[in-house]
């Protein structure tokens, strides 16, 4: 299968996702903020129609839109302290309504259908050279501020206090999660998007580790998935997002029953 | 060390206010034990002096160069974070730049809990949490260090332990300390002076004074 050039693109990028998604994952599930990854993969189609009406990069367009979509979160917070769902039902809204307003238009320049489910064919040459870019940055953006972020997920009074500034730190986090998307829903696709952000990390958590353990866990397990997900997806011929999705659900599953299996035999041991 | 001059608080801008004209003068290397009923405002002092909070009206200043600060174990209820003590505590000092790796243990060790450095916060009893907390508390050297009830949720033997540690900070390292509590009988015994709250206004006394109007009341 890799003597396609599209195979090699969708693996290369591939990969990235499987680093970085997990690496946001993992704050955004220990904040209790899992589905701000479903809010802002619907952002971000409403970032590629953009992009394609305006004949630019459909994943620079989901990743203007979608970090504005996360600044407009952080902002929100402010508003509606007591009643934070709510702001992701807002965000929601003025991201499916952008989306389905200007894909029933028919002003597009492309068909975004592509970019609902995930496809390894339409990956062209500047989508590749975005999603490298922004991946490059994000990881080192994260590797920057892994300590003030730990910290603001564990204990964000502790995390004031020492002199971290909580709201920055928060207003680039949620350009890290728009950039991790936007590289993200090009393969993975907008539905299953936040599938990859938290499965990984839900299974990982099942192992009861330290963070940095965690952390690697989270990134292996990713890669697990989104590997079998690309490779079975292609020889089965259904979208590799939503395969992907399946198989991140059976790795969980089985992490599961290998986890239980290893209690009852430890209690048996016991006995 | 700590000083509230006229301070009104209200989480709305406006009356009722939480706290009513309330002055306080805290010495350096006074042990001063800040209690009352729920809903006295005795959090919202201490979130005040951490500047968690500004006042409606009037002015709190610390000279204190660093502010250790212990939250209550209660309140701080993350305990399914993944995270080991050292992690907790090594990523903390990297906040604080303080480049001395070796502080870690050392802190570890000046609260008894270095053989626990590898365990899971989450998997701690909740003395061994609060002592993990306090060394974490201690780990920028603090001239001023901030407890939210340290003996919540804390068993006796640990209780005795906790307190026994912050007198020793007190009397030999000289760090001020400004506790809210509930334990009545700790504050009485340890503290150097007693804030008395009540509904938003206080008054300093002394813990002698404290324990006779306190029994007298009883």
């Amino acid at each position: 299968m890799f003597q396609y050039s599209f195979m090699q693109n969708a693996f290369l990028i591939s990969i990235f996702i499987s680093i970085l998604c997990p690496c946001i994952g993992i704050f955004l599930v220990l904040r209790r903020y899992s589905m701000i990854g479903d809010t802002l993969s619907h952002a971000s189609l409403a970032g590629v129609t953009l992009g394609l009406l305006f004949g630019q990069s459909p994943v620079l367009g989901a990743f203007v839109f979608t970090s504005l979509c996360g600044a407009l979160i952080e902002f929100l917070r402010g508003y509606f302290k007591k009643y934070t769902d709510l702001i992701l039902a807002i965000v929601l809204s003025l991201s499916v309504g952008t989306a389905i307003t200007l894909i029933s238009s028919g002003r597009l320049h492309a068909n975004a259908d592509s970019f609902l489910f995930g496809s390894i064919l339409t990956v062209t040459r500047l989508d590749m050279l975005m999603v490298l870019l922004l991946s490059a940055v994000s990881i080192l953006l994260l590797v920057f501020l892994y300590h003030p972020m730990l910290y603001i997920a564990y204990d964000e009074e502790a995390a004031r206090i020492a002199g971290v500034k909580v709201k920055l730190i928060n207003y680039l986090f949620s350009i890290l999660v728009a950039s991790a998307i936007s590289v993200s829903v090009r393969i993975v696709g907008v539905l299953v998007l936040s599938s990859m952000i938290a499965l990984p990390v839900a299974t990982a958590l099942q192992l009861e580790k330290g963070f940095r353990l965690t952390l690697i866990f989270s990134i292996a397990f990713s890669i697990v998935d989104i590997m079998l997900g690309l490779f079975l997806s292609y020889y089965l011929n259904v979208a590799p997002g939503g395969f992907t999705a399946l198989v991140s659900v059976a790795v969980l599953v089985l992490v599961l029953l290998g986890k239980k299996a290893r209690a009852g035999l430890a209690a048996r041991r016991v006995e | 060390m700590i000083q509230a001059e006229n301070v009104y608080f209200s989480y709305t801008g406006s009356p009722p206010y939480v706290l009513h004209d309330l002055n306080l003068d805290v010495r350096d290397g006074a042990y001063v034990s800040v209690v009352g009923e729920n809903g006295s405002g005795k959090s919202t002092l201490m979130r005040l002096i951490l500047r968690f909070l500004t006042p409606t009206s009037g002015a709190v200043r610390t000279r204190a160069k660093r502010i250790g600060y212990v939250p209550q174990k209660n309140d701080f209820s993350n305990s399914g974070f993944p995270i080991t003590v050292y992690e907790a505590l090594d990523s903390y000092r990297k906040l604080l730049k303080i480049k001395d790796r070796s502080v870690v243990t050392e802190r570890l060790r000046q609260v008894g809990m270095a053989d626990f450095s590898g365990a899971l916060m989450g998997n701690l009893s909740g003395g061994q949490s609060q002592k993990i907390l306090i060394a974490r508390a201690l780990m920028g050297e603090p001239d001023l260090l901030i407890l939210d009830e340290p003996s919540a949720g804390v068993d006796v033997a640990s209780q005795k332990e906790i307190y026994g540690f912050l007198k020793a900070l007190n009397r030999e390292k000289q760090i001020t300390i400004l506790s809210v509590e509930h334990n009545l009988d700790a504050a009485i015994a340890n503290s150097t002076s007693i804030y008395h709250l009540v509904g938003g206004r206080g008054h300093l006394c002394s813990p002698r004074q404290y324990a006779d109007e306190y029994l007298k009341a009883k």
